[in-house]
């Protein structure tokens, strides 16, 4: 069994997404000990409305995905840059789920990624993530920040498997990165 | 005095429940606004499907997000009223922005835009509004600058019963800043 158990959540819908591709190379460049595996999906979340909420609740596929994040040891968000910012859906989930008692989000140990065929890969879709998780009291890792920058480059056209050397190492180290925050965090007083 | 036609305005609300302060500042907008805007309310995009470029691929642009998109293309300038979720802008809002972003013809591209913000805290959303303001950089409309309409420690600022704001500062900085959007929207016009 492992030691750590994190949750990843792509940030895009779309099947042939670039984040998506990240996402799924990631337990292939987990430290030993770390076990990794995708979210359920946020894609039938309804738009967030308080009056949704107070009518009938919360629904099931939030209940879900908050779950799975309350269970989990960390998460990985890997997500793409809408508009200079957050996806809307990505933003909808997390806005669904901040609601819950019990927020699922607080205290829990966070990495960011993105890819995106610009230059900056993504950059200020996570500095947007980690104001909101400031807010939500998640601990978001500081570095190495991984930026996937000119993407469409980086993975194999054909089987879309993250071939770059250098995007490979940098995920390695973060996630060990990432293992150390978790043990930091989880150590009593 | 009013130079020149009435100028079109569209007024976006980035919350769906029906309480909504940031709604109720909404609707004090027409009362507020100098003779020379004329204010309509954008239907709601509260039955967008979440943004996934394989439904645009499949199916096209749903009808819903062609009529939000034509309604901004149709007006003169916009006036986004929005609440902060989580320090940033809802995600419904968020999502709506980000499909007709898609577009050919993209609505909010020249498009000059007002901010306005109500939430509970001493911050008054602003946030979301400085999160805006970036985004809508991306999207290339034009934002308008100060003053600023930061309603903050709404529940203090609107009646409890007919949710009408009431304070008397923040009427008075909503009026200047339809007045200022106004001045603004005709400056960016005529250098067009």
């Amino acid at each position: 069994m492992a030691d750590l158990n994190v949750l990843t959540i792509c940030g895009s819908l779309r099947r042939g997404s670039f984040n998506a591709m990240v996402q799924r190379a990631l337990p292939s460049l987990a430290p030993d000990g770390m076990a990794l595996k995708p979210a359920p999906s946020f894609a039938e979340f309804p738009l967030y409305n308080a009056d949704i909420q107070n009518s009938t609740g919360f629904p099931g596929p939030v209940n879900v995905l908050a779950d799975a994040i309350r269970a989990a040891d960390g998460l990985i968000f890997c997500t793409p840059e809408y508009n200079f910012g957050i996806p809307g859906g990505l933003k909808n989930a997390i806005d669904w789920v901040s609601r819950l008692p019990n927020q699922p989000f607080a205290g829990k140990p966070i990495a960011l990624q993105s890819a995106s065929p610009g230059p900056l890969g993504g950059g200020r879709v996570q500095y947007d993530m980690r104001r909101a998780m400031v807010f939500l009291d998640a601990f978001t890792l500081n570095k190495p920040e991984i930026f996937i920058g000119n993407c469409a480059s980086k993975f194999d056209e054909k089987t879309s498997e993250l071939k770059d050397e250098t995007t490979r190492g940098l995920i390695k180290q973060q996630l060990t990165a990432l293992a150390a925050l978790i043990a930091q965090l989880s150590r009593k007083g | 005095m009013m130079v020149g036609r009435q100028l079109d305005v569209l007024v976006i609300c980035g919350s769906l429940r029906k309480g909504s302060y940031n709604a109720a500042l909404a609707r004090m907008l027409p009362a507020l606004a100098p003779s020379g805007l004329s204010l309509r309310f954008a239907h709601s995009f509260a039955d967008f499907p979440l943004y996934d470029a394989d439904i645009q691929t499949a199916s096209g642009f749903p009808a819903q997000v062609n009529a939000w998109a034509e309604a901004i293309r149709a007006a003169d300038a916009l006036i986004i009223v929005s609440p902060e979720y989580n320090w940033s802008i809802p995600g419904g809002l968020k999502n709506a922005i980000d499909w007709v972003s898609r577009m050919k013809d993209q609505p909010f591209k020249d498009k000059p835009v007002a901010l306005q913000s109500a939430a509970g805290g001493i911050l008054g959303g602003s946030r979301a509004q400085y999160h805006l303001r970036q985004c809508l950089t991306s999207i290339d409309a034009i934002v308008f600058g100060r003053p600023e309409v930061i309603v903050t420690f709404a529940p203090q600022k609107f009646d409890e019963k007919t949710l009408e704001l009431k304070d008397a500062t923040a009427i008075d900085l909503v009026k200047q800043q339809l007045a200022g959007f106004e001045a603004f929207v005709r400056r960016v016009a005529a250098s067009a």
